[in-house]
C-alpha cells in the first residue's frame, strides 16, 4: 500500500516535471523558431509551427558588418561585451579580498560592514537612479562606460561577497598557517595555497558578474543616449517599432543575446549551484 | 637542532588571559609534550612558538636568538597540524616539496631531499597521490614528512595523532619516538592525552587555565604531582583524592573524614603537619590500594560499587566517605558489587596535597 | 596584521582593538569605497532631493525647497491608489507562484534520475536570460494579431476570435505575472534546491521507520529543515518583484490606462519620462521605507541561523 502511494508521488512528480519544462521551454523554442522564418512568414495567422522554409537571413543582416543594421548590432555587441568583461575583472578583484577578510578576519565593525555590503541588495534599482544620474552628469560620465562599470560593481558585490564568503569559510585556516611556516608570507599563503582552492567560488562569481552586468538594463537606458554607446538590452528597443517591428529579427538579436550568458551558465552551472549552497544556505 | 626557552609568555585576547606568564626551556634535542584539557592554552603556546599568534608579553628565544617578532617563515620551524592540513590540490611530491621550493633550494636538490624523506617514512609509492586519495595514517606521514624535509630548528605537533583510530595511533606512536631519536630533533607536541605525553615525551608542561602546572619528566609528574590537578590530570585511572582533615592525637597523627579514620604513618604525618590549615587532600593510585573482603586493622570501611574486569586487571569501583575510589585488582580476584570491604593504604606511596593551595605536601 | 583565529573575545577597547585590526580594513577598503560611493551618496541625495521642487533642466542650483509637497503630491495623487493596488497584487502573486514552482521543481529534482543535470539546466535558463529578451518573446508570443499562443488557444478550442492579452485591463497583470514568474521560478528552484541538501538522510529514513509516508516525511521532517531558506527565498523574490521594472516597462510601458503599472514604473514615468526629480525623489523614499521594514526581516532572517550557531 505504501508502495502505491509513493508511486502516486512521483506520477504526480512528473506531469508537474513536464508541465514546468513546457512552460520554461517552449518560449524559447518559439524564439528560435520566429528567427528562423522571413518577416513575411512570420505574420501570418495561424503562425506556423516551424518555419516551413527556414532562412538565416535574420543571423546574416545582424551578424554581418555589410549593412547598417549589421554595424549598430555588432557595435552593441561589441560594447556589451566590453562592459561585462570589465565589470567581471575589477568586482573579482575588489570582492575576492573583501570576502576573504569577511571570512577571516575578527575586525570591530566586521559584522555591520558585511550586512550593509548585503543591505544593498535590499534597494531598488530607481532610487539610486536619480541621484547617480545627477552625480553621473556633475563628473561628466554620462554617456561613458564607466558610469556602468561603477554601477554594476555594486549590483554585483553584495551576492559575489557573500558567495565568496561561503567559499573561504569552508577553507582550513591551517591551510594558510601551515603554508606560512612553510615559508610563505601571508600574500603568498592566499596567493598560492588559497586562490587555487577557491578557484571554483570565484569562477561562479565571475560568472555572476558577468551576466548580471550582460543583462543590464535600466542604468544603461538612462545613463547612456549615444546611439553608438549603447549595449545590446538597450540596443534592442532601436530594432523594435511600433508599427512594422521586425519580429523574426528581433528574436535573432535576443537569441545572440542570451547565447553567451546561457552558454556560460549551462556549462558552469556546477560551480553555480555549489557556490549557491555553500553560500546561501550557511548565510 | 635548538634550544626553546620561554620568558614569562603572555597571551590575552581582550581580557581573556589564555596563557598566564608561563617559563620554561626546552634542550636541545627534547621531546616535550605539553598536555592539558582542551582550553588549558598548550595550542595557543604551540601557535606562539610557530608565530601564528602575537605574544602579548614576554619572550621566546630559539637557539638564544629571539622569535617574538618575526614572521613563521623565517622562524625556521616545521609544525604537523591535527588535521595534518595537506595542500588539497597538490600531490604528496608537491606538498613534500613544498616548503623547499617557498626556500628556494635548487631543484635537484629539493628531489633528493623529497625522495629521501619519502623513503624515510615509507611513503615513496605515494608520491604522486592527492591527500584526498591518501588513508588518515598515510596522510599523518605526509604531513609528518612536509615537516622534516626542511631539517628545521624545531618540530611543533599539535595532537598530530588524535584523528587515527586506536591502533593505528599505538604503531605512529611509537615511530614518531623512534623518529626523534634517531633525528635527536628537538620536538613539542601538544596532546590532551597524558598517555601519550606520558610515553613518548622526555619531559611534560603540564597545563591548566593557561598557567603552566608542573613541567618535568614523565616519572617525576607522575610520582611527585605538583598539585592536586596534575595528581588528577596524569595517570589512568586517575589518582583517587579524598578530602580528609588532620587530627593529632597524642603525638599520633590520623586523617578524618565522614565514617573513617586513617592513621598516618610518619612520612606522611610530617607532610600532613606542612598544610597551611588542618584541611588535607589524600591521593591514592589504583594500585597503591588494598582491597580486603574481612575487616582488618588501619584500614577503611567502604563498599563495592561495580567491578570492570579489563582482561590484565579488574577495576573495582568502591564507594569511601562520599568518594568513589578505583582500585585495581587480580582479576582472579571475584568481588560482587554492594559488597563490603576494606581498604588498606600503602602509606609510602600516599601524596598528601593541601586543601587550601592544593599544593603537594613533600614527605618527611 | 591580525590573527586568523576564530571566536576571540573582543572587551578591550574599541579604538585598540580598530588599531590592532588596522590592516584589516585594508581588505575591504575598496569595496566599501565603491559601496559608499554608489549606496551611501544616492540614498542621502534622494532623501535631500524629495523636499526640492527640482527645475526640468535639472540644473539642482535652481531647486525650490518645498517641504513635504512632494509627499502630498504623491500620496494625492489620482493613480496612486491604483498603483499601489497593482504593486501588492504583481508584488504577491508573483512571489507566490515563483515559491510554488520552485519548491516543486525543486522536490522533483531532488531525486536522483537520468539527466537529471540537463533538466535542471534547462529550467534554468530563463533565470539566465536578459529580462530584457524575455520581454520581446512573450510580447510576440502574446501578440494579439500574431501571437502563437492566441493560435493554440483557438485551436484547443478555448476561446473564439483574438486573444487580446497586453492591450486588456483585466489580464494585463495576470500576462505580465506570467512573464515573471517563467523569469524567476528557477531562482527560488535552486535556493530550495541548495535547502534540501541539507536535511539530513538519517532523519527521513527514522521518518520511514516510524512509518510516515512521503507527505508526512515532507511535512514533519523537509519542510522544518528548508524552512530558513523558505524564508530568505521569499524575502528575495519579494524584494525583487518589488523593484522589477523592465518586464513591465518593455511590455507595456504601464499601461493599458496604468492598468499595469507598479511603483517602480511610475516612478521611472515621473522621474524620467516627466522630468520631475523632487516628486519621484518622495515617491523613492516611500519605496525605501516599504524596503527597509522588509529588509530588516531579511537580515533578521539571515543573522537568525549565525546566532543560533554561537551558543
Amino acid at each position: 500500500m505504501d508502495k502505491r502511494r509513493i508511486t502516486r508521488w512521483h506520477v504526480f512528480g512528473w506531469i508537474f516535471l513536464v508541465f514546468l519544462l513546457i512552460y520554461a521551454v517552449t518560449p524559447l523554442l518559439w524564439m528560435l523558431i520566429t528567427s528562423f522564418k522571413s518577416q513575411f512568414a512570420a505574420l501570418q495567422y495561424p503562425p506556423d509551427l516551424y518555419p516551413k522554409n527556414p532562412t538565416t537571413e535574420q543571423y546574416v543582416r545582424l551578424l554581418s558588418p555589410q549593412n547598417d543594421v549589421g554595424r549598430q548590432f555588432l557595435r552593441y555587441l561589441l560594447n556589451s561585451i566590453m562592459v561585462s568583461t570589465v565589470t567581471t575583472i575589477l568586482g573579482v578583484a575588489v570582492a575576492v579580498p573583501a570576502a576573504y577578510a569577511f571570512s577571516r578576519f575578527r575586525f570591530p565593525g566586521r559584522k555591520a560592514l558585511f550586512f550593509s555590503v548585503l543591505f544593498r541588495n535590499m534597494f531598488p534599482a530607481v532610487v539610486f537612479l536619480m541621484p547617480l544620474f545627477i552625480m553621473m552628469r556633475w563628473m561628466g560620465l554620462v554617456n561613458t562606460y564607466s558610469s556602468l562599470v561603477i554601477t554594476y560593481l555594486t549590483f554585483g558585490l553584495p551576492l559575489s561577497i557573500w558567495l565568496l564568503k561561503g567559499f573561504y569559510d569552508n577553507i582550513p585556516v591551517q591551510l594558510e598557517q601551515a603554508a606560512r611556516i612553510d615559508g610563505c608570507t601571508r600574500f603568498q599563503a592566499f596567493y598560492l595555497i588559497v586562490m587555487p582552492l577557491s578557484a571554483p567560488g570565484i569562477i561562479a562569481t565571475a560568472i555572476y558578474s558577468f551576466i548580471t552586468a550582460w543583462n543590464e538594463y535600466v542604468y544603461a537606458l538612462t545613463f547612456l543616449n549615444d546611439d553608438q554607446k549603447l549595449t545590446l538590452p538597450v540596443g534592442l528597443q532601436r530594432f523594435f517599432t511600433e508599427y512594422a517591428t521586425n519580429w523574426p529579427g528581433l528574436m535573432a538579436a535576443s537569441f545572440i543575446m542570451s547565447v553567451p550568458v546561457v552558454a556560460m551558465f549551462l556549462i558552469l552551472q556546477k560551480y553555480f549551484v555549489r557556490a549557491l549552497t555553500e553560500g546561501a544556505v550557511k548565510a | 637542532m635548538a634550544q626553546v626557552e620561554f620568558q614569562e609568555v603572555v597571551k590575552r585576547y581582550g581580557s581573556f588571559e589564555a596563557v598566564k606568564s608561563v617559563s620554561f626551556t626546552v634542550e636541545d634535542g627534547e621531546f616535550v609534550a605539553l598536555v592539558g584539557p582542551s582550553g588549558c592554552g598548550k595550542t595557543t603556546t604551540l601557535n606562539l612558538i610557530a608565530g601564528l599568534l602575537d605574544l602579548t608579553g614576554g619572550a621566546i628565544r630559539v637557539g638564544g636568538r629571539q622569535i617574538n617578532d618575526l614572521d613563521p617563515k623565517d622562524r625556521d620551524i616545521a609544525m604537523v597540524f591535527q588535521n595534518y592540513a595537506l595542500y588539497p590540490n597538490k600531490t604528496v611530491r608537491q606538498n613534500l616539496g613544498f616548503p623547499l621550493r617557498m626556500r628556494k633550494v635548487p631543484k635537484r636538490e629539493l628531489e633528493e631531499k623529497v625522495n629521501d624523506a619519502a623513503r624515510l617514512l615509507d611513503i615513496t609509492h605515494l608520491l604522486d597521490r592527492r591527500p584526498r586519495e591518501l588513508s588518515g595514517g598515510q596522510q599523518q606521514r605526509v604531513a609528518l614528512g612536509r615537516a622534516l624535509v626542511r631539517d628545521p630548528q624545531v618540530f611543533l605537533m599539535d595532537e598530530p595523532l588524535s584523528n587515527l583510530d586506536a591502533k593505528l595511533r599505538v604503531q605512529m606512536r611509537a615511530e614518531l619516538k623512534r623518529f626523534h631519536q634517531d633525528l635527536n630533533a628537538t620536538v613539542i607536541y601538544v596532546t590532551h592525552d597524558q598517555l601519550e605525553a606520558m610515553t613518548m615525551a622526555d619531559k611534560m608542561a603540564v597545563m591548566s587555565g593557561g598557567v603552566l602546572q608542573q613541567y618535568d619528566t614523565p616519572e617525576r609528574v607522575f610520582e611527585e604531582p605538583a598539585n592536586v590537578f596534575v595528581a588528577g590530570f596524569v595517570g589512568s585511572p586517575a589518582m583517587n583524592l579524598l578530602p580528609a582533615r588532620v587530627v593529632e592525637n597524642g603525638g599520633a597523627v590520623q586523617a578524618a573524614g565522614e565514617g573513617w579514620e586513617l592513621a598516618l604513618s610518619p612520612r606522611n604525618a610530617a607532610s600532613a603537619r606542612r598544610a597551611s590549615g588542618d584541611a588535607v587532600i589524600l591521593g591514592a593510585r589504583h594500585s597503591s590500594l588494598i582491597l580486603h573482603e574481612e575487616a582488618a586493622p588501619g584500614c577503611i570501611a567502604a563498599k563495592i560499587y561495580t567491578v570492570e574486569p579489563t582482561g590484565d586487571l579488574t577495576y573495582a569501583h568502591v564507594e569511601v566517605g562520599g568518594k568513589t575510589f578505583v582500585i585495581s585488582l587480580d582479576p582472579q580476584r571475584r568481588i560482587r558489587a554492594d559488597q563490603p570491604v576494606w581498604i588498606e593504604f600503602d602509606q609510602d606511596r600516599l601524596h598528601l596535597f593541601d586543601a587550601v593551595t592544593e599544593q603537594r605536601l613533600p614527605p618527611g | 596584521m591580525s590573527r586568523p583565529h576564530r571566536s576571540e573575545p573582543s572587551s578591550r577597547g574599541l579604538i585598540g582593538q580598530i588599531i590592532d585590526h588596522r590592516w584589516d580594513y585594508l581588505y575591504v577598503l575598496p569595496a566599501l569605497g565603491v559601496m559608499m560611493l554608489v549606496i551611501a551618496y544616492p540614498i542621502y541625495y534622494t532623501f535631500y532631493l524629495s523636499f526640492f521642487r527640482t527645475p526640468p533642466s535639472l540644473a539642482m542650483s535652481e531647486k525650490i525647497f518645498n517641504g513635504f509637497d512632494n509627499y502630498a503630491t504623491v500620496l494625492g495623487s489620482d493613480s496612486f491608489q491604483q498603483v499601489t493596488w497593482n504593486t501588492i497584487v504583481w508584488t504577491v502573486w508573483s512571489t507566490f507562484f515563483a515559491l510554488i514552482l520552485g519548491l516543486g521543481a525543486a522536490l522533483v529534482l531532488n531525486r536522483e534520475f537520468m539527466g537529471r543535470g540537463l533538466l535542471r539546466g534547462l529550467l534554468l535558463i530563463p533565470f539566465v536570460i536578459s529580462a530584457v529578451a524575455a520581454s520581446y518573446i512573450w510580447r510576440w508570443i502574446y501578440h494579439s494579431d500574431f501571437g502563437v499562443l492566441g493560435a493554440v488557444l483557438f485551436d484547443l478550442g478555448l476561446i473564439d476570435g483574438k486573444l487580446n492579452l497586453l492591450d486588456n485591463i483585466d489580464m494585463v497583470l495576470p500576462s505580465l505575472i506570467v512573464v515573471n514568474v517563467w523569469k524567476e521560478f528557477p531562482f527560488a528552484m535552486i535556493m530550495i534546491l541548495a535547502g534540501l541538501q541539507t536535511v539530513p538522510d538519517q532523519l527521513l529514513n527514522a521518518a520511514r521507520v516510524d512509518g510516515a509516508g512521503a507527505f508526512h516525511r515532507f511535512w514533519h521532517v523537509t519542510l522544518p529543515h528548508l524552512k530558513g531558506v523558505l524564508i530568505i527565498t521569499v524575502l528575495l523574490l519579494f524584494v525583487q518583484n518589488l523593484n522589477h521594472f523592465i518586464i513591465p516597462w518593455i511590455m507595456t510601458g504601464g499601461g493599458p490606462a496604468g492598468a499595469s503599472d507598479i511603483w517602480i514604473t511610475q516612478i521611472y514615468q515621473i522621474a524620467f519620462g516627466r522630468i520631475r526629480f523632487g516628486i519621484a525623489s518622495a515617491y523613492s523614499v516611500i519605496l525605501f521605507l516599504v524596503m527597509v521594514v522588509i529588509g530588516y526581516f531579511y537580515v533578521k532572517a539571515l543573522t537568525g541561523d549565525e546566532d543560533r550557531q554561537a551558543h
